[in-house]
Order: C-alpha cells, then structure tokens, then sequence
C-alpha cells in the first residue's frame, strides 16, 4: 500500500510518480509532488520510482491573496 | 460585560461562551496583507470581538483588486489598503482597536510588528513573504493562520511555532507564484478562506483544538473539502 494525500491507495511493483499522478488524474498545471516528505522536481516525474509503502503528497502550488 | 458589549456581541453566544468573548477582547491578532484574505479575515475578526488588530500592507487599491477585495470600493483606488482596513473596521465596531502599518513585511520589521500579538494571519499574495513571516511568528513564538487561493480553490492551515508547514506546501522559498497566476482569483475563494482562517484563529486563541499538521483544501468548483495530513 502506498499513501497519497493522507489516503491509501494499492502499490503497483516499478510505478512512477508519472504513474501516480496519470492513476489519479492529478493533471493541473502547478504541483508539488513530496514523496516522504522529499520534493520531486517535475522533470523527475517520469524515473522517481514509489516504493510500496510511501507517503506521498500532491499539492495544488497556491499562492495568491 | 457592560450592556453595550453584552448587546454586541450577543448573537455570538452560546457558539462563544461569555468568558472566550472576554478573553477574545483581550487578544491581539496582526493580519499580513490586507487584500482579499485580509480583508475578509479582519471582517470576520473585527465582528467576532478580537481587541486589538495590527493590519500590515504597503500596498494602494487599483482596479485590479474589485473583484474580490472586500475592502477595494470605488471610492477608495489609489488609497492605502492599511486605511480602508481602519474605516471598516471602526465602522462595524469601534470595540476594536486597528492599528493600520503601511509597510510590507521584510526581514527588517517582521519580528517588531509580529512580537506583541498572540497570532498572526498570513495573507500575502508572495511566496518568498510567506517564509518571511512563517520565520517571523516562529521568532514570536506565536500561530501562524496561513491561507492561499488560486481560482475556484483555497487552503487553510495551522502553523504552531517550529512546524515550518509552508516548507511542504511551496518547493522553495524563492518559488514564483503559483496556479492563481493563470487561475485569477475569484470573490467567493477568497471569503471562503479568509472566513476559514478567521475561524481558525479564534479557535487557536480560545485554545479550542483546530487543524493539527494538516491542509484543508476547499474545491469550489467540485464542491469538495479535503483535510490533507502533513506528517508529524
């Protein structure tokens, strides 16, 4: 099992972050992706592997007032 | 309390028990940006009964800022928004004391103007402010009320001194800005979060248990809520 955004979701053996996010249709165009706390800048999206039981983040990057 | 506090702030009651809206009066709160969260975060503070309010902005309203900012009318463009803050807020209760600063936090000033208050809001419109006064209210030692939007979205979240939460929720410190620069921001997001952090403060005030570690995220266009754990 792998955790993202505080829920859990099933691993599968060798997925990306790129999987991840296609899985969860996670498409909008400013993210922070945080694999166990670590930030995951997105030209790694494709080879940063998830392991099974990682915490992941995905944050809308929100800033305005 | 005397009858016209009583009067006042009876509609507050039982929500807010007699001894929370006393001790609230005793409190300080010092809101960084007075645009559309600010605006809507003082509103909500400054009707609930808070003592005393420090608004910090260095900026004027233009017309840019209509949409959304509450204290942005057509008679006040071209005026400081630390001002306009001080006239709604004497208007709607004269109870509070506003203390309007027409400056921009930096490093310089951030420890003075957050040392003397017991929370402070953060609702800037800059990432790189952002750390500035999450580094501040940990010097202060104070709760930080962080709150952002970008379109139809927001998010809320609680700041305890030395849990540095805007490390996780923006990649660095020097971060350009994020989804609102293509998004827009939109009225009803920033009353929702401004309405939110003002709940948030008053619950960290009157030491009610509120967001512990974790992001409230509100969809607008969805219509969903997601409290997100950010570890710890």
């Amino acid at each position: 099992m792998i955790t993202v955004n505080t829920r859990e979701q099933a691993y599968q053996a060798g997925m990306t972050v790129r999987d991840l996010l296609d899985r969860n249709q996670f498409t909008f165009r400013h993210i922070i992706v945080r694999v166990n706390g670590e930030y995951v800048p997105e030209e790694q999206y494709d080879k940063a592997p998830v392991q099974d039981g990682d915490d992941v983040l995905v944050l809308h990057l929100m800033a305005g007032g | 309390m005397t009858d016209a506090r009583y009067a006042r702030y009876a509609r507050n009651q039982v929500a807010i028990t007699e001894e929370e809206q006393l001790l609230l009066g005793r409190k300080r709160v010092v809101i960084v940006g007075c645009g559309g969260l600010g605006g809507y975060a003082l509103e909500n503070l400054t009707r609930v009964g808070v003592g005393f309010i420090r608004v910090v902005d260095g900026d004027t309203f233009e017309e840019s800022n209509l949409n959304r900012q509450l204290l942005c009318s057509t008679l006040n463009l071209d005026k400081p928004k630390v001002l306009a803050a001080q006239q709604r807020a004497r208007a709607v209760n004269p109870l509070v004391v506003v203390e309007p600063v027409q400056q921009y936090l930096d490093e310089h000033n951030a420890f003075k103007l957050l040392q003397d208050c017991d929370l402070a809001i953060d609702a800037l419109d800059s990432i790189p402010a952002r750390f500035l006064l999450q580094r501040g209210a940990a010097e202060a030692n104070i709760p930080l009320v962080h709150g952002a939007v970008a379109g139809w979205r927001g998010q809320v979240c609680l700041i305890r001194p030395g849990e540095n939460l805007l490390d996780l929720l923006y990649p660095s410190q020097g971060a350009p800005r994020g989804e609102e620069q293509e998004e827009g921001c939109l009225a009803f997001t920033a009353a929702l979060v401004g309405a939110l952090q003002a709940a948030e403060a008053v619950r960290a005030l009157l030491g009610r248990p509120g967001l512990s570690r974790e992001l409230l995220v509100a969809d607008l266009l969805t219509g969903e809520f997601t409290w997100i754990g950010l570890g710890g």
